[in-house]
């Protein structure tokens, strides 16, 4: 079987290369965040230290845990609730016929296209007028509409696979839509709900744009705006605070990724293949 | 009939005014804005098409067009070669397979922003990974981020890292479809390794890999938090793509001008899904 041995060596070197790939600057990032100086491959001394860490947590102007405490509120009702306004319209849409589905679904969806740059302008003006700039609706109103188009895709997908007579014995039974809906449907598409918010925590936890443009200070400012921002005190950056509070911030990330992989990859696949 | 309608609107208009207000609403605006002159201090005036007059003659914009285009192209090719090996590696049997899964959405799951410090550290001139390795093999070392060349390399590099799960991830939903008893019929009548893959998988996955290079062209296309980390588009603007002229625009209060480049770079993204979608049909035919 000289095949078998080719594919298994091919198999072997594969896995080395993705391993290396995906985890090599990873791995660099972590060991910036626990060295003493970033230079240290120069001078060949290696000092292992945890004054990064302590100091992006316990010095209060450096701001790190407010923009970790914004970036989790931000993120978890923005999923949340685009997740929820997802299914409901997911729900009709793959129950109830109406005039202009087709249309609502291609125009929401050709929405998801435009590059955020073409709203964002717009946005900082819009609440700048409503004076919202700087707080956590600044943020959370346009992450909503923008993860919207992906939450409704992935979650059509998932509701038009359930039989609908489930739906037809529960409404003899005297049911309304919205109980069919919150007490047999989304039971039965319950990961589906939970791949779909998974992925809108990311993508409104991962988000730079609006929130670069749409916050000024610690009020609301989210983590990856705040990481962006270290400054050092003689325009050297403070590499060993940016990859501490790196390190953090991916904390909860990969716990999810490597927890949820398969729901996440479910979640990726339906909005992406049909 | 007014229930029916009253049932609708619970279920629809959440959705609808969202998207309405919110991302309707201010493309809409954006093309309007584009028409009119907005800078701080002066009045508001209606200028017809005279930002896209001031467009064309602009060099800068010219530069961030061909840049942008270039970045997206180059990237999103290397994207599926790597996309594809990581995808078939991923859809091997092994016992850890779940894990690597996992690793392999490390680089796309955490934020791009952070990803780009991690390059932006990699590539430093004088103490950069990158160019310690390169002198441990006996190579100068590059400057990676101070040359227009070096620039576009390094940041192409970042991009292939942060994306290629996603499009590994695609890739594989493809593989995962391939019935095995077609591979193993024609392992049988003696096809090789690699005659299978490039006569069998490739034209059977190829419509999931066009909608994977249709969704990454939309991507990269947009490219902004990247960029705006590893060089600020530097040097000299050499490595401005068209979302981050537009955004310095907007930050400095000419939302005229900064809405025609936004105009622009959705114009160039359309095309390239006219482009895809001709390409994809044709190819069906």
């Amino acid at each position: 079987m000289k095949e078998q041995q080719k594919k298994r060596l091919l198999e072997l070197t594969g896995i080395c290369f993705v391993l290396g790939f995906c985890l090599l600057p990873f791995i660099w990032m972590v060991i910036i965040s626990l060295s003493e100086r970033p230079d240290f491959l120069l001078h060949n001394e290696f000092a292992l230290t945890l004054a990064n860490f302590i100091d992006i947590v316990t010095i209060q102007n450096l701001h790190f845990l407010d923009y970790l405490k914004n970036s989790m509120v931000i993120a978890s009702i923005s999923a949340l609730l685009s997740t929820l306004i997802g299914a409901l319209a997911a729900y009709a849409i793959s129950r109830i016929s109406f005039r202009g589905k087709t249309l609502l679904i291609v125009s929401v969806l050709g929405l998801s296209m435009f590059p955020q740059i073409c709203i964002v302008g717009y946005l900082y003006k819009m609440m700048t007028g409503l004076e919202m700039i700087n707080t956590h609706g600044a943020l959370i109103l346009p992450y909503i509409a923008w993860s919207l188009p992906l939450s409704l895709w992935i979650q059509m997908s998932y509701f038009s696979r359930i039989p609908k007579e489930l739906d037809k014995a529960a409404q003899v039974d005297g049911a309304s839509r919205l109980q069919t809906l919150f007490r047999i449907i989304l039971p039965i598409a319950a990961p589906g709900f939970l791949s779909t918010m998974l992925l809108l925590l990311m993508f409104s936890f991962n988000e730079f744009l609006f929130a670069l443009m749409l916050t000024s200070d610690h009020a609301a400012r989210t983590v990856p705006v705040g990481i962006s921002l270290f400054q050092g005190l003689h325009g050297e950056l403070p590499w060993g605070y940016i990859m501490a509070a790196s390190v953090i911030s991916c904390i909860p990330v990969i716990l999810i990724a490597i927890i949820f992989q398969r729901r996440i990859i479910q979640g990726l696949t339906q909005g992406a293949v049909k | 009939m007014s229930k029916a309608l009253k049932e609708r609107a619970l279920f629809l208009l959440p959705l609808v005014s969202f998207v309405a207000l919110l991302l309707l609403l201010p493309v809409v605006g954006t093309f309007w804005n584009s028409l009119w002159q907005d800078v701080p201090f002066i009045a508001r005036r209606f200028v017809a098409f005279s930002n896209y007059v001031q467009l064309i003659k602009d060099p800068q914009v010219w530069q961030s067009t061909l840049f942008t285009i270039l970045f997206a192209v180059v990237s999103v090719c290397l994207e599926m070669v790597f996309g594809m090996v990581t995808a078939l590696v991923l859809n091997t049997r092994t016992r850890m397979r779940g894990l690597l899964r996992g690793i392999a959405l490390i680089p796309w799951a955490i934020p791009s922003v952070i990803g780009a410090r991690v390059w932006q550290l990699i590539y430093r001139y004088d103490y950069g990974i990158a160019n310690i390795m390169l002198s441990q093999i006996g190579i100068e070392p590059v400057n990676w981020l101070g040359t227009p060349v070096g620039a576009f390399v390094a940041l192409v590099l970042a991009d292939v890292w942060r994306t290629t799960p996603f499009v590994a991830i695609i890739l594989l939903a493809g593989l995962q479809t391939l019935p095995d008893d077609i591979l193993q019929q024609a392992q049988i009548d003696g096809a090789g390794l690699f005659q299978r893959f490039f006569r069998i998988t490739i034209p059977m996955i190829r419509p999931i890999m066009i909608v994977a290079v249709l969704f990454r062209t939309i991507d990269a296309l947009r490219v902004f938090d990247l960029i705006y980390i590893i060089t600020g588009g530097g040097p000299g603007g050499t490595t401005a793509p068209l979302s981050m002229y537009g955004y310095k625009f907007f930050l400095n209060g000419d939302f005229g001008y900064g809405s025609a480049v936004s105009v622009l770079l959705f114009i160039i993204a359309l095309l390239f899904v006219a482009l895809y979608v001709k390409v994809g049909r044709l190819r069906a035919e």
